[in-house]
Parts: structure tokens; C-alpha cells; sequence
């Protein structure tokens, strides 16, 4: 009942620890971003990306997010650089509007970038319980009370539907009428908004204190239940990892 | 263990005080049951007792709570957790959203302690024991039934071993079967681990069967305190908003119609009733 | 207007089936206790008896209405939800346009909602509170906010889920007297409760649900007094028909009244 995109698998990508894999997808995007021809970029997908996914046995769900996370930029890329980037290989011509093959190059090229991107970033949820890439965190020094609330979040959004649903199922009970014309949908907004926003901040009062008895405000350092996972060749890993990311900054970007 | 004197507390942006002049002590190890018509304090009490009041909730204090020798009033929210638990109405709301799994959840508030990982199993363990949940260790908190998440909830508490358990209400979502387990898991810990329990509560039958001690609230201030044969069946119970059990009242009516004597002490619960009646 | 489920079965799109073969009429002017516990498919019933949850087999029908054929919206002039959670309707910012809220959506004129309004404040004793922020009263208040609510629809029918949740004893004895004046009104009542004190004393139909079926359906003397069928569907018997049982008393007695007139016959009888 959470919104996390984490599917548990025995793979040998999921043992890893987080933060080597947090790692790992950051070098995916910088490589995407440094890297200039489209076939570079696709081989960082193809060669990097898929065969992790594989090895995580994830790979129809891996794909099939991809795609579905990729497309709607794709919708729109592929028709404002065809028509509006400059280039004077004319495919087709209606009207004022020409469609350029340049155009769609540079889209092309920009979507297989947001698919890397968008592939490591899909890659990393599906294979790492936010729980624990957050206590990694922590334990490096990220504030706790932050990734206290990316975790609830994660978990509080179904709750936030059911909640809408309720309230929506409340005032249809007394006559509102949800289905009809735009002004009528609007209308019934403020009858569904208020409750849902004041009974979540009532939570939150609640949620608070609640949190308070459980010591989360305590001084001093939090200890951990689950103890992650580290092996012995990981820190040597994102060590070269992070100095490789570093030097394509350098080399491209400086 | 509880010591409260003169306890008057008035929230900010109000006249009346929530509280007024509210001497109570509890020793350790006692199920003190607080009942009273709603609106009455119960709820500023169990923050009073817990360091809600005056720490979250501001307003103006005077008199003073102490729990295991330390001053509520002047120890922060913070070095307070661990000692004193608190458990309310919704058992929703407890849930901290940042763990996956009941033995996880159950676990938050000793990481937020700094126990050492060692301790922890046996703990939790206790605690699960302890709550009824064996078998539910690796569920989602959000996949229990209300029952169970507020037993989820007051076994997040006691796994911290608090001297006091503060409830405010907790069975008030739940059915009979899931109250039934609540109060069986309260007894439990103040008979086998000596916490002090303190537990507002509507249901007068359980009450009756379950505490040690009832005190009662009326306008702020406390009006009975006694064992609950005793309180629950004192005349001017009515006049406070608190009811009765069926038994206190068919005994009362049978008195009022000669069918029993007016001297008999009114019973409360079911075995007295038997006994009034045979 | 009768209420009628048919035959009804449903299943949750998760796969959930919460309700199998249910059947049920309730005629006019009824009232009836749906009890069992958490789980046992009570508020999924209560839902259909609106048109919030319509059947995946069998019919509902609200007098002729079929609800599959109808809105919620519509459905609402005939039956009045009171839900057990006050939270998930309050949205006004005063007890007063709040409770006007059902009114105005079946477009009644001003003066006909203040009247409305007035009334079902003064039964619920919330007079005093009509200018004020639902949300600045106590829990308990607020139910009986979204009681007002539902009385202030003026519909044939109510159903109430755990009228009596979280009140004390003046609010019980509030709701109990409501539920009396509603049923001398010849308004037809379905309620869920957990009370089952409550349910004795005011509801004279009683149907027990256990796992998505009806256990039993009957009067109130007759089903209250099955301890074992009782205890097979978790639900308590009242504290009175406990007492006679302890006492070896054959009647089941479902007010303090009847139990001490009960008493009375006995100590003329010389038992």
C-alpha cells in the first residue's frame, strides 16, 4: 500500500548497497549528459543500464517504466524540434510549417539523454527500498527529520487517495453532484478540498506528537535495526566511480 | 511513580482553565482508569502527564507533575520519550509512515534512542509477545486491521520500556474483540512489568473489570478517586456526565421500586450484579 | 419506501469479496441494528443502501429506485448517510452552513434551510455552537455535526455508522433520545453500532454479519439472546441478557425496565 516503485528480488544488484547504487546511476547521468553523439549516449543504455536490470531480473517491468515515463517528453520533443529548430533538411512542408530532419536529430538525441536519465533514476527505485538509501544517507550525514519526510511521503500519498475518496463519497451523500459540466466539477472543489487539507493537517498535529513520544527528537546518535549491507570491494567501487564522474566534469564542463 | 499537585493549567487564547487544582498520585505498577463527560480535561490531563502540556501545547501552568522524580515541566519533550509513553484515539495517525514493516515499526523508537542493534530483537520480541502480534512481524502497518495498528501503536511504546503508558481513549475505533485485546495487553504490563498505566476510557464495563484505580473529571477538576466498585456506583455520577454500567442502573431502579434494599451497595459489574440480584 | 438488497453479492476490484448472497428487506418506519465485527461487511452493506458501492451481483433498491440506475447524489434525497468519521465531510466554517450544506444542494430556498437547519441544530443540542469552526469543537461534537447534517436532508431514511463512537454518557443518551423521535416520526433507521447496550434498547430489528454473510435476522429479543451464535460473529451480548442468563432467567430482557418489571413478576411469584 505505498507508492515506492520497489520490487524485491535475490539479485545481485539488490544486495548492493545503496549508496553504491545511488552512485552508479549518478555516473549514468553525468555520462549521458557529457557524452555529445547519440550513439554514445544509447550505448550507455544499452551496454550500462539494460544488462543491470537484467542482472536485478527486472527487466520487462524496467522497460516497460522507461517507456512509459519517457514518452509524454517525447510527445511533445520530437514535433517543437522539428518544426522550430533551425536546419534546412525540409522533410515536409505544410503551409508556414516545415519539418526538419535536424529538428528531429536534436529531439532524438535529447530523448535518448532523458532515457538514461530518467533509466538510472527508474533503475535505482526499483532495486533500493527508500527506507534504507535513506539510513545510508543519514549515516553520511544528511539531516534525518528530510529523508524522515521523503520516506513518509512516499507512503502517505495512497493514504492521501483513500482519504480523497472517503471525502469524496461524503458530500455525494449529501447531494453533491460530482458529474456534469466544467462550472459543476468546480463548484464541488471546495467541498472536497477543505476537508481533505484540514483533516491532513489535524493528522499532522497528531503525527507530531506521536513522533515526539517515539523519541525522534532525541539527542544524540540514532542506531539501526537493519544493518545494510556493504561489501568489500563497494567503497573501493564508488571511490573510482566518484573520481570518474569528477573527471568527466572536469574534462567536459571546465 | 505519577505525582501531580495543584496541577491548574490554562491553554493560551483561553479563559477557563482545562485543569484546576488536580492533586493525583499514582504508584507504580497501578491501572488508573480516568473517566469523565467529554470536554471535561481528561485529554489535557494525558498531555499534563506526558509533557504535552506544557511543552506542545502552551499555555499557562501552575502546580506540578513529576514522573519517577522528574520534573515534567522543566525536562525537554525529547529527554521525556523513552519514559513516558503516550497512546491516543486514532490509531492511523501513529503509524510513523517511515518503516515497511511491524517488526521495523516497532523498532523506530529504539533507533531514535540510540539502543544498541544487539538489544533490539529481544525487545521487540517482548514487545510483540506482549501485544498479541506474533505472526505479523513482516506485514505493512498499513495492511492491519484498526485493532491491530493500534496494538502496532502501544507495542511502539512499551518496546521503549516507559514507566508510564498514557492512553487517551484507545479502544474508542476499535470493535469488542479488538478492545478486548487492548485492555488484556494493558493488564499485562501493569501487573507482569509494573508500568504505570494510565487510561481514559468510555467503556465503563471494561473499566470496571480492568483498573485498579478510577478517578473522575468534571470541569476540570477531580471529583472521585477510588476503586471503581466503589466509584463507578457513588450517587452523583449523572450530575458529572459520567454513566453507568446497566447493572448500577437496574440496581438503582429495583431499589427505587422496593424490590431490593436501599442500603445494599450498588454493583458494577457483572459477578456483582449476580450477587445483588440472586 | 422499503429498503431491499437482493441477492446481493461484492467484490472489491482488489479481489476482496466483503458481501455473498446477501438478502434483506427493510419496510418503512423500521429500525435495524447491522452488527458484527470490524471486517465482517457492515459498512460495505450501509454503502449500497445509498448507491456509494453498487452490487457486483443482485439489486438494491431504495424504494423503486434501483441504485444502479441512479446517482449518489440522487439517491441522497432518500437516504441520508451519516458516516462514522465527521472529518471526511466538515468543510464549512460555521456548524451552521455546514449543516445547511444538504439542503442547499437540493435546492431549497433560504428560508426553507434556515428552518431546516434550526431544527436539526436544537435535536442535536448544538445551538450554542452554530457560528462556530466545526473544527474548534471536540470529536464527539463533530459527529453529532454531521448528524445534524444528515437530519437537516429531511430524507425517509437514515443510515448512521457508530452513532454513538466517542461520546460520553450525555451523548449517548442524546443520540438514544434522536433515535426514538425518529422512529415516532415513522422515518426508517439503519444503524451500525458496536454498542450493543445501545442497539437493545433502541433498535427492535437486530441482523448479525459475520464474513460478508447474514448470521441472523430477527427481533431484537430473540437474536440477542443466541449466546453461541453471538459469540461466533465476536459480538458481545448487552449487559442485562448476560445478567439473566447468570441469574438462570429464561427472558431476555432489553432495557433496564423491562429487566427490573422482570423482577417485580418474579418476587410476586414468590421465585
Amino acid at each position: 500500500m505505498t507508492a515506492t516503485l520497489f520490487i524485491e528480488r535475490p539479485s545481485g544488484l539488490h544486495a548492493l548497497n545503496p549508496l553504491t547504487k545511488l552512485t552508479l546511476a549518478l555516473g549514468a547521468v553525468v555520462a549521458a549528459a557529457a557524452l555529445e553523439t547519440l550513439p554514445s549516449v544509447l550505448a550507455v543504455y544499452l551496454l550500462v543500464l539494460v544488462p543491470l536490470a537484467a542482472w536485478a531480473q527486472i527487466l520487462p517491468r524496467f522497460l516497460r517504466t522507461c517507456v512509459r515515463v519517457v514518452w509524454p517528453f517525447a510527445l511533445s520533443l520530437f514535433p517543437i524540434q522539428g518544426l522550430f529548430a533551425e536546419g534546412t533538411h525540409i522533410l515536409f512542408s505544410l503551409g508556414p510549417f516545415s519539418l526538419k530532419a535536424e529538428g528531429l536529430r536534436i529531439a532524438a538525441f535529447l530523448t535518448v539523454r532523458l532515457l538514461v536519465g530518467l533509466g538510472a533514476a527508474t533503475l535505482l527505485m526499483l532495486t533500493t527500498r527508500p527506507d534504507h538509501l535513506m539510513q545510508s544517507l543519514v549515516q553520511r550525514g544528511f539531516p534525518g527529520q528530510l529523508a524522515y519526510i521523503v520516506v513518509t511521503a512516499l507512503q502517505i500519498i495512497p493514504g492521501f487517495q483513500a482519504r480523497a475518496q472517503a471525502i469524496l463519497d461524503s458530500q455525494r451523500s449529501r447531494g453533491l453532484e460530482t458529474e456534469g459540466g466544467p462550472v459543476r466539477r468546480i463548484r464541488a472543489l471546495a467541498p472536497l478540498v477543505s476537508p481533505l487539507l484540514l483533516g491532513s493537517l489535524m493528522d499532522l498535529e497528531e503525527r507530531a506528537i506521536a513522533l515526539e513520544a517515539r523519541a525522534f527528537n532525541h539527542p544524540g546518535t540514532k542506531t539501526s535495526l537493519t544493518e545494510l549491507h556493504d561489501g568489500r570491494a563497494e567503497p573501493a567501487v564508488r571511490m573510482l566511480l566518484l573520481v570518474l564522474i569528477l573527471g568527466i566534469v572536469a574534462l567536459r564542463f571546465v | 511513580m505519577i505525582e501531580v499537585r495543584g496541577l491548574t493549567f490554562t491553554y493560551s487564547g483561553t479563559d477557563t482553565p482545562a485543569l484546576q487544582g488536580i492533586d493525583l498520585s499514582i504508584p507504580e505498577g497501578q491501572l488508573c482508569a480516568v473517566v469523565g463527560a467529554n470536554g471535561a480535561g481528561k485529554s489535557t490531563l494525558c498531555y499534563a502527564l506526558t509533557g504535552f502540556v506544557p511543552h506542545f501545547f502552551h499555555g499557562e501552568m501552575h502546580g506540578q507533575v513529576s514522573v519517577g522524580g522528574r520534573t515534567v515541566a522543566t525536562t525537554a519533550l525529547a529527554d521525556l520519550a523513552g519514559e513516558i509513553g503516550l497512546v491516543f484515539q486514532n490509531p492511523f495517525s501513529q503509524i510513523s509512515g517511515a518503516r515497511y514493516t511491524v517488526r521495523e515499526e516497532i523498532a523506530f523508537g529504539l533507533e531514535n534512542l540510540g539502543i544498541p542493534r544487539a538489544e533490539m530483537p529481544e525487545r521487540i520480541g517482548e514487545a510483540v509477545e506482549l501485544t498479541g502480534l506474533s505472526g505479523l512481524e513482516e506485514r505493512s502497518p498499513y495492511a492491519l486491521s484498526g485493532g491491530q495498528q493500534q496494538r502496532l501503536a502501544i507495542a511502539s511504546m512499551i518496546v521503549m520500556r516507559p514507566r508510564i503508558l498514557v492512553l487517551d481513549e484507545p479502544t474508542s475505533q476499535l470493535d469488542p474483540a479488538g478492545s478486548k485485546e487492548v485492555f488484556a495487553a494493558l493488564r499485562a504490563l501493569a501487573a507482569g512489568r509494573n508500568t504505570t498505566v494510565v487510561l481514559v476510557e468510555h467503556k465503563l464495563e471494561w473499566v470496571a473489570a480492568f483498573a485498579d484505580r478510577v478517578v473522575v473529571l468534571a470541569g476540570g477538576r477531580l471529583i472521585a478517586d477510588g476503586p471503581p466498585a466503589q466509584v463507578l456506583a457513588a450517587a452523583d455520577l449523572e450530575q458529572h456526565g459520567v454513566g453507568r454500567t446497566r447493572y448500577t442502573l437496574a440496581a438503582r431502579q429495583a431499589q427505587a421500586r422496593r424490590l431490593r434494599p436501599p442500603s445494599a451497595d450498588l454493583p458494577v459489574t457483572l459477578d456483582q450484579a449476580r450477587e445483588f440480584f440472586r | 419506501m422499503n429498503l431491499r438488497l437482493e441477492d446481493v453479492s461484492f467484490t472489491y476490484p482488489s479481489g476482496v469479496t466483503a458481501l455473498e448472497h446477501v438478502s434483506l428487506t427493510v419496510r418503512e418506519g423500521e429500525a435495524v441494528a447491522l452488527v458484527g465485527e470490524n471486517g465482517a461487511g457492515k459498512t460495505t452493506l450501509a454503502k449500497h443502501l445509498n448507491g456509494l458501492l453498487r452490487p457486483t451481483h443482485g439489486g438494491v433498491w431504495v424504494g423503486d429506485q434501483d441504485t444502479r440506475r441512479h446517482s449518489v447524489a440522487r439517491l441522497a434525497r432518500s437516504v441520508a448517510f451519516v458516516f462514522q468519521n465527521p472529518d471526511e465531510q466538515l468543510f464549512e466554517r460555521t456548524v451552521r452552513a455546514e449543516v445547511g450544506f444538504g439542503p442547499r444542494n437540493f435546492g431549497a430556498g433560504p428560508a426553507e434551510i434556515e428552518a431546516r437547519v434550526q431544527a436539526a441544530l436544537s435535536r442535536l443540542e448544538l445551538q450554542d455552537f452554530a457560528d462556530r469552526h466545526p473544527y474548534d469543537l471536540h470529536l464527539s461534537q463533530r459527529k453529532r455535526v454531521a448528524m445534524a447534517a444528515a437530519l437537516a436532508m429531511d430524507t425517509p431514511i437514515l443510515v448512521l455508522d457508530e452513532p454513538t463512537i466517542g461520546q460520553d454518557a450525555g451523548g449517548v443518551a442524546l443520540v438514544g433520545g434522536l433515535v426514538e423521535s425518529l422512529k415516532a416520526e415513522g422515518r426508517t433507521l439503519v444503524a451500525i453500532t458496536h454498542d450493543v447496550d445501545f442497539c437493545a434498547e433502541h433498535f427492535e430489528r437486530v441482523v448479525v454479519m459475520a464474513d460478508g454473510r447474514l448470521l441472523a435476522d430477527g427481533p431484537a429479543g430473540e437474536v440477542l439472546a443466541q449466546g453461541d451464535l453471538l459469540a461466533e460473529a465476536a459480538v458481545e451480548q448487552p449487559q442485562l441478557v448476560r445478567l439473566a442468563a447468570a441469574l438462570g432467567w429464561r427472558e431476555t430482557p432489553l432495557t433496564v425496565e423491562a429487566f427490573v418489571d422482570l423482577l417485580a413478576a418474579r418476587r410476586k411469584d414468590g421465585t
